[in-house]
């Protein structure tokens, strides 16, 4: 009996260590694919940046970069011609070795097959050659300094030829070449990644990561408490994390986002055509209020375009000031008998169940002033998207998710005047165009700085967007689950993940 | 007109309907504003990219042309290609629709049993307190949103009490391996019992909650029925003849009481396929009623309409079933 007794504790000790190999993560959002060349939403993304690598990597918990499946690079002097020098014991999972074939499959099938995020390689790359089988060989349309960056991004990671066909998307399960491998995958159910033996790097502190698909924010919470899920990773709501902070079991992690949001002004559409006009708008948003009163405490207040954090971020936008708003406004022909009246539009969904309270602090910040007097209208994200393409709104809420960490993905897009087009500000400013072109060919990020200063006082001073706030990113866990890390790049890395008890 | 010519004029009506319906369901589409390529890559891609999208997915043709490629298509048995995610329509719906179909029939058995049983023995305590209980019931099932009963049933069994999961089909850490789709029947045919225990735990509050909703208009219309039928004469006869009073209500009155309510119950269960959609966002359910509404968030097109086709068709075909067996259960039903 005694014999029994001890075999049965040995066997509850060895099943409960057993359990600490697995990790269960639940998130609202979804996987859409997972073939690199196509994959251009931040869910889809993330499980490739912990089954699969690049050329270059973010060190962890920070925005630097460093060599990863490159082992270094060259760039002549014309700043064109990229050589990387690949590691040589990389592999895929089935044992295929990572060269510089595998390469130029890779960035010529992105660019061929022109997928959503393909642009962003073919904006750029003139050609790819195979120097040898670990020298890879890229040349560029222009010096483009911000071009290593690019290739931390899951676009420019290579796939394997024998698993992704040459002429069309793949929808299957990737052939991994990071710290883990999908095991199984039931869309919108769940995914599992397990520890893939063939990856050259550390091992992952856990052996499986199961990630649980949730369809509700609320849902998503009960899991945790309930103790479905273990991480509780996008979307909470900012009163559930707040919530949640008060459980002695669950700890929440915040960390910088470099999410950014911010109004679009439409500076071709009547009255915000007036510079004054907006520079007042710029005066009146109070954005303390969105904050604290929307997002709890839950994201920033921004005063650039180019999030905090960010090298070459700098306050430019003012503080709060109504008398500045209205002096600016009686200057364009507007005071209390005869009121600036506007439209403000905002998308109710897209951005979260915020997104109307956001809409209205915005209209009662700018109202304070007594000369703005200010519709509320929304429309749904694809009606959206037409309307500001088409520039039928004129004051609207939109946000930005960078797709490389550098400055200039948070200025080129914005005040470029194709950017600005697609982003339905409309501006255009030869100065800024040839000042960011100029940023673009150097290579030293300090005089790469001074001309981003000097952009984002343009900035200030023509108002095409007034910068509101940058987000938190938030994750809420059990207590023993460590290793949570909200990094800067937003990259959440399973692979660190681990139990203490 | 014999059963089967009826039968087969059923069939060859439908048929029209499903065609207005789609036609519908492509104009209205194409009507409303919201373009499927910018709802996915939103203002970020450059031009070319959106109207190189725009072209592969043929909305830059004329909307007549779409519409006949589109049929086209439908004739050769090819629902198209998800703009969201690039897979065939036929296999998302595949994937997703084995989830409803569970949920559903769970649910129906629930709706079924407390109506048959609560509706007839109110109908035979009539004005007792079963009777006023079960008439309140319905009253306020009836009028409850199902996601306000699904959240507190959520708070309640899930969070107080931690008796039950709150969302999903199965617990992460359980394999399970996938034949049909349809979850309890997997773990029934591979053996895996513990599978089969953790997925009945997933589809009790779904179900239980889907399920009352239901039961409402069941109990309501059982109950009622049953007190018309239990005033008949041939009920009165049966009682004069000595019947157990429980011989009465079951083999006597509720089974002539049941006669109408078969074809509500038929209806019922085609529309809770559809009528799942808010219980299913509720508990991340992942069937075909989420699947739309995630669909028409992107205005996935061609996915929007194959799901609607798709809900017809099965709509359409009970509808005829429970038409049939109304028709062979009662020989006055031959139109």
């Amino acid at each position: 009996m005694r014999k029994l007794v001890w075999l049965f504790l040995i066997l509850a000790v060895t099943l409960s260590f057993a359990a600490k190999d697995i990790i269960v993560v639940g998130t609202t959002d979804k996987i859409r694919t997972l073939d690199p060349a196509n994959c251009y939403d931040y869910f889809s993304s993330n499980i490739l940046q912990n089954v699969m690598v690049g050329l270059v990597d973010y060190e962890v918990g920070t925005s630097n970069l460093k060599p990863v499946l490159a082992e270094r690079w060259e760039v002549d002097e014309t700043g064109k011609v990229y050589t990387f020098y690949l590691r040589k014991d990389a592999k895929f999972e089935d044992g295929t070795p990572i060269d510089a074939h595998v390469f130029k499959y890779s960035f010529d099938r992105v660019m061929r097959l022109n997928g959503d995020p393909a642009f962003l390689l073919s904006d750029v790359v003139e050609k790819t050659e195979v120097v040898n089988d670990y020298t890879f060989r890229v040349t560029l349309k222009y010096p483009f300094s911000a071009f290593v960056s690019v290739l931390g991004y899951t676009v420019a990671y290579p796939v394997n030829p024998k698993v992704y066909p040459a002429d069309s998307f793949y929808e299957g399960i990737p052939s991994a070449s990071g710290p883990y491998k999908i095991k199984e995958w039931i869309r919108d159910v769940r995914i599992v990644l397990e520890a893939n033996p063939n990856y050259f790097g550390e091992k992952p502190k856990t052996k499986t990561i199961v990630i649980n698909f949730y369809e509700s924010a609320s849902t998503l919470r009960l899991a945790l408490e309930t103790g479905e899920i273990d991480v509780a990773y996008r979307h909470l709501d900012p009163r559930d994390i707040i919530d949640l902070e008060g459980r002695e079991d669950i700890v929440v992690y915040k960390g910088n986002s470099p999410q950014i949001r911010y109004l679009v002004i439409n500076v071709t559409q009547p009255p915000f055509n007036k510079v004054k006009v907006r520079q007042a708008l710029a005066y009146a948003v109070n954005r303390s209020v969105i904050v604290e009163d929307v997002f709890a405490g839950l994201a920033k207040p921004l005063y650039s375009m180019i999030p905090e954090g960010m090298w070459g971020h700098k306050n430019v936008f003012p503080e709060r000031d109504l008398e500045k708003a209205k002096a600016l406004l009686k200057e364009a022909g507007y005071d209390e008998k005869n009121p600036l009246v506007i439209d403000l539009w905002y998308t109710p969904t897209h951005y979260g169940t915020t997104e109307a309270d956001v809409a209205q602090v915005l209209k009662e910040s700018f109202e304070e002033t007594g000369v703005i007097k200010v519709n509320l209208k929304y429309a749904e994200w694809s009606t959206y998207v037409e309307y500001f393409l088409n520039g039928t709104m004129g004051l609207f809420l939109l946000g930005w998710y960078p797709d490389y960490l550098d400055p200039d993905d948070y200025v080129w897009p914005f005040l470029s005047e194709s950017g600005a087009k697609s982003l339905g500000s409309f501006y255009a400013n030869p100065e800024v165009e040839e000042l960011m072109i100029e940023a673009r060919k150097l290579t030293d990020q300090k005089e790469r700085e001074e001309i981003y200063y000097k952009v984002q006082e343009i900035l200030a001073r023509d108002v095409p967007y007034i910068p509101l706030w940058q987000g938190v990113a938030t994750c809420a866990a059990k207590k023993q689950v460590k290793g949570i890390l909200l990094e800067p790049t937003q990259i959440f890395r399973y692979y660190i993940l681990y139990w203490e008890e | 007109m014999s059963l089967k010519n009826y039968v087969i004029t059923r069939i060859v009506l439908a048929v029209p309907m499903v065609f207005i319906l789609l036609a519908l369901i492509f104009l209205i589409l194409r009507i409303i504003p919201g373009d499927p390529v910018l709802a996915i890559l939103g203002g970020k891609a450059p031009k070319e990219v959106i109207e190189q999208k725009r072209h592969e997915l043929g909305l830059d043709k004329p909307i007549v042309v779409q519409f006949f490629d589109y049929i086209g298509d439908l004739l050769r048995g090819d629902l198209g290609k998800s703009t969201l995610t690039g897979r065939p329509i036929w296999d998302e719906i595949k994937e997703r629709f084995p989830a409803t179909l569970e949920l559903t029939l769970f649910s129906f058995v629930i709706a079924v049993l407390v109506g048959i049983f609560w509706g007839s023995f109110a109908a035979y305590r009539r004005d007792s307190g079963v009777d006023i209980g079960a008439r309140m019931f319905s009253m306020v099932m009836y009028a409850v949103p199902v996601f306000w009963f699904g959240l507190m049933i959520q708070y309640v069994f899930g969070v107080v009490l931690r008796w039950l999961p709150v969302g999903g089909r199965i617990s992460p850490t359980i394999d399970l391996k996938v034949i049909t789709g349809i979850y309890s029947i997997d773990a029934l045919l591979t053996g895996n019992w513990q599978a089969l225990k953790d997925v009945f735990e997933h589809l009790f509050l779904p179900g239980l909650t889907l399920g009352l909703v239901i039961s409402s208009i069941f109990v309501r219309m059982v109950r009622n029925n049953t007190v018309l039928t239990l005033a008949q004469d041939f009920v009165k006869a049966a009682r004069a003849r000595g019947l157990k009073e429980r011989v009465v209500l079951f083999r006597y009155a509720l089974k002539n009481a049941l006669v109408p309510i078969f074809t509500m119950m038929g209806l019922q269960f085609a529309l809770l396929l559809g009528g799942a959609v808010l219980t299913e966002t509720t508990f991340s359910w992942p069937g075909l009623g989420s699947y739309l509404v995630m669909k028409i968030r992107y205005r996935d097109f061609p996915a929007i309409q194959g799901t609607v086709v798709f809900f017809a068709v099965i709509v359409v075909v009970i509808s005829i079933l429970v038409d049939v067996i109304n028709a062979l259960i009662d020989p006055r039903v031959r139109y």
